[in-house]
């Protein structure tokens, strides 16, 4: 197949996945472009430039967020699937919202792991949910503007719980497929934040930090469980 | 309220449009590769409806975040940063960093907060433009020659996300009772609501689960998540102005 025959339909799954890789690569660079442009923009609408010292001394936070985002790219991929990982990382809010929307989607469609179905379902789910979001945030940005913060007020108190909502029902779904896989991480886990609330460094122990945390976890315990024939 | 430059508004426009157009392409390819391979479209047509009614309620603290930090950088900007792969924890430490997570900061202080905010997030996508397919097809490689092994790796990481989410929102409501704690943002979050919010989303998960089961009302179970969701929501709601 041609790479740049984009327009057909793949006849193998092969075929299928590098035409996704086309669109995704195509579609990433042109992103980021755009996304780059906006400082520049900002500094000519403006008539100013950056703060060349502070932007310096944020160099080490640049760089943090440079391996917590290499990270995350590299251990969401085999659960996102093609189409899935390239919208992802442009629209961003993995976690809490495009992983669980797919994940959902699988559930609900009872899709193989690891299957061509699977990918497709994930596809599908984290596409309409990226333009879904789009439009709610486009759509907001109007009673923002004329409520302004007011409306702001009314809703902050609630932002907080959503992933609360969303992780009891999408644990209590997933639990019994993948019981063995999250029960020794999550007993870890629950060690490592009582005992890193307990010495007084909770607030580092956030959402983000232990997922990392917890697939370390889950894969060393899974390394072990697979080696002694468990899994 | 800082006031946001037309063409930052016009640029957002551009982005939003070309992150719909991204979306609709892989639909598209993702939609023909199903009715090729010969997916029932009823499976199909149900992932659609439930991803789009599952995204509405989670989309909504995006546009809060947007709201919280209008106030230090304008409308515009925040509208780009969410749209995008920023995240409204990420971006609020960002601001700070840059010295602009204050009311009445300069242009020069704004531009380098987003100079900061754009440099920082864009490792993920550079990865997926450069090095994932190689990544991906060795992925696939393995699922091929060892199932059992690949669909070890892929349980251990969704394994690991759940047990460090869950980890984090039991400990840190437990530890939150009392003694709540207000972010940079100022959010403030309480460990009691947290915790019967998580509680309240495991019940409604279990009542759909009954209703399912022993009801045999099979229609509930693409609508179980949204349920449990909203519900909870709802409890965290009248729960705020008891604790706050």
């Amino acid at each position: 197949m041609k790479k740049f025959d984009i327009l057909t339909t793949a006849t193998t799954r092969e075929g299928h996945n590098n035409q996704m890789h086309f669109l995704g690569r195509c579609f990433t660079w042109a992103s980021l472009i755009l996304i780059c442009l906006v400082p520049i923009a900002y500094c000519i609408a403006a008539g100013v430039m950056p703060d060349w010292k502070t932007l310096g001394a944020c160099m080490s936070f640049v760089a943090g967020y440079w391996v917590i985002g290499l990270i995350e790219a590299f251990s969401y991929a085999p659960l996102l699937g093609t189409g899935g990982q390239y919208l992802s990382f442009i629209t961003g809010n993995v976690a809490n919202l495009k992983l669980p929307a797919s994940l959902n989607a699988q559930t609900v469609a009872k899709v193989e792991q690891g299957s061509e179905e699977q990918e497709i379902i994930s596809t599908i789910s984290i596409a309409v949910s990226s333009i879904v979001t789009t439009i709610i945030i486009a759509i907001g940005l109007i009673p923002l503007a004329i409520f302004q913060t007011e409306i702001v007020e009314v809703l902050k108190p609630i932002s907080p719980y959503v992933v609360p909502a969303i992780f009891g029902g999408l644990t209590m779904a997933l639990l019994a497929k993948y019981f063995k896989a999250v029960a020794i991480p999550f007993v870890l886990c629950i060690i490592i934040c009582v005992v890193g609330n307990l010495l007084g460094f909770g607030s580092s122990l956030s959402q983000s930090t232990m997922i990392i945390v917890g697939m370390v976890l889950s894969g060393i315990s899974t390394v072990i469980m697979y080696k002694l024939g468990k899994i | 309220m800082v006031e946001s430059f037309a063409i930052i508004y016009v640029l957002g426009a551009i982005i939003a449009a070309t992150i719909i157009l991204m979306s609709l392409a892989f639909l598209f390819k993702a939609l023909k590769r199903a009715k090729a391979i010969g997916m029932d479209k009823k499976v199909v047509t149900e992932a659609i409806k439930n991803s789009a009614i599952f995204s509405i309620v989670p989309s909504i603290p995006i546009v809060i975040g947007v709201g919280i930090m209008m106030q230090f950088v304008g409308l515009a900007i925040p509208w780009i940063r969410l749209t995008v792969i920023g995240a409204l924890q990420y971006e609020i430490l960002a601001l700070s960093n840059a010295g602009a997570a204050v009311i009445g900061a300069d242009e020069v202080t704004i531009a380098t907060a987003v100079v900061v905010m754009t440099i920082s997030i864009i490792s993920g996508p550079l990865f997926n433009a450069i090095f994932y397919k190689k990544y991906q097809t060795k992925l696939l490689e393995l699922q091929q020659k060892n199932e059992r092994k690949m669909n070890a790796i892929t349980g251990a990481l969704l394994g690991g996300m759940l047990a460090g989410i869950m980890s984090s929102l039991i400990v840190g409501g437990i530890f939150g009772i009392g003694n709540p704690v207000t972010d940079a943002s100022g959010i403030t979050t309480y460990g009691e609501i947290t915790l019967i919010t998580l509680a309240a989303s495991v019940v409604l998960t279990g009542i759909c689960g009954v209703i399912l089961l022993v009801g045999k009302q099979k229609w509930i179970e693409s609508y179980t998540l949204p349920i449990s969701i909203l519900g909870a929501l709802a409890v965290a709601f009248l729960f705020v102005p008891v604790f706050a």
